[in-house]
């Protein structure tokens, strides 16, 4: 069958069909300019912000990360400043302990020392006090007796003895 | 008193002029303090008193002074004057003493020498010692 004879049979007349085509055409160059350009506009505005929110969301993630992360180390940071700082003040005050025990240890032990030291110098004291006296008792007794006891011839001995010292 | 240089000087010359034989004349001595006296010297008064001062030093070098609570035995006496002419020569007199503070024992003072024997003294050495 011949072109011709299709055409003829569904009833196409070129005419027509050129002005449809034509103002077809016009419809559609009114729609893509004023109707489909303004959405695909939209919509690539739409893709980018929502491309942008994404980007975003995951910056914020990415940034949430970050942050959860040296807070994270900023704790750990703060957790092992703390323990240093408590292990030094536990050892200043061990340290401050350990000298205020030997301070207290040292003043004992002077205190000790000088209250030997002056139970010995008055026992020293006393018994000096105390030989003196019986130095004195002694001499006084013997004073009083000897005077008495000695004969003539201790008398006379012990004149003998000065005169051999005087000779000597 | 006060004594100067030269009446300390011409007290030890006068001092010297009454020696004789080493031994103190007391005739001398007499008559120095006369003449001293005599002449009427504004220094007289320090020379005499140093002169005096010579004299006691000398008798004291020469006298002996024997203590002692009983009379000394006449023998024991003889051996003490003889040690005292021996050490001090033969112008040393003798004074014998009674001092009962001895308790017993004989105690002898030359000058400045001291031979102390006595009972007393020996106490006193043993309360020291104390």
């Amino acid at each position: 069958m011949r072109p011709e004879g299709i055409l003829a049979t569904f009833g196409v007349d070129w005419s027509h069909l050129l002005a449809q085509v034509i103002s077809f055409g016009i419809v559609c160059v009114i729609l893509y300019w004023f109707a489909y350009r303004p959405v695909l506009v939209m919509l690539e505005a739409r893709r980018q912000q929502i491309a942008l929110g994404l980007a975003n969301a995951e910056q914020i993630t990415a940034e949430l990360a970050r942050t959860e992360a040296q807070r994270q180390e900023v704790m750990v940071q703060a957790n092992a400043q703390a323990n240093t700082l408590i292990d030094q003040a536990r050892a200043a005050a061990a340290r401050v302990r350990e000298q205020q025990t030997q301070k207290a240890i040292a003043a004992a032990e002077q205190i000790t020392i000088s209250a030997r030291e002056a139970a010995a110098r008055d026992h020293d004291r006393m018994l000096a006090e105390l030989k003196r006296e019986v130095g004195r008792l002694v001499v006084e007794a013997t004073a009083a007796v000897t005077g008495k006891i000695l004969t003539s011839e201790d008398q006379r001995r012990l004149a003998e003895e000065t005169a051999r010292r005087v000779a000597a | 008193m006060k004594i100067n240089k030269r009446a300390k000087r011409e007290a030890e010359q006068l001092f010297r002029l009454c020696l004789v034989n080493r031994g103190l004349d007391e005739n001398r001595v007499r008559h120095v303090v006369q003449r001293v006296v005599a002449a009427d010297r504004r220094d007289s008064p320090a020379i005499l008193s140093h002169f005096w001062r010579l004299v006691k030093l000398d008798v004291a070098r020469h006298t002996a002074t024997i203590e002692s609570v009983t009379v000394v035995p006449a023998d024991v006496q003889a051996a003490i004057e003889a040690g005292l002419m021996r050490r001090y020569g033969p112008r040393v007199t003798t004074i014998f003493a009674y001092r009962p503070a001895l308790i017993a024992g004989v105690r002898i003072q030359v000058g400045s020498d001291v031979y102390d024997g006595s009972v007393q003294a020996r106490l006193t050495a043993l309360q020291k010692s104390f």
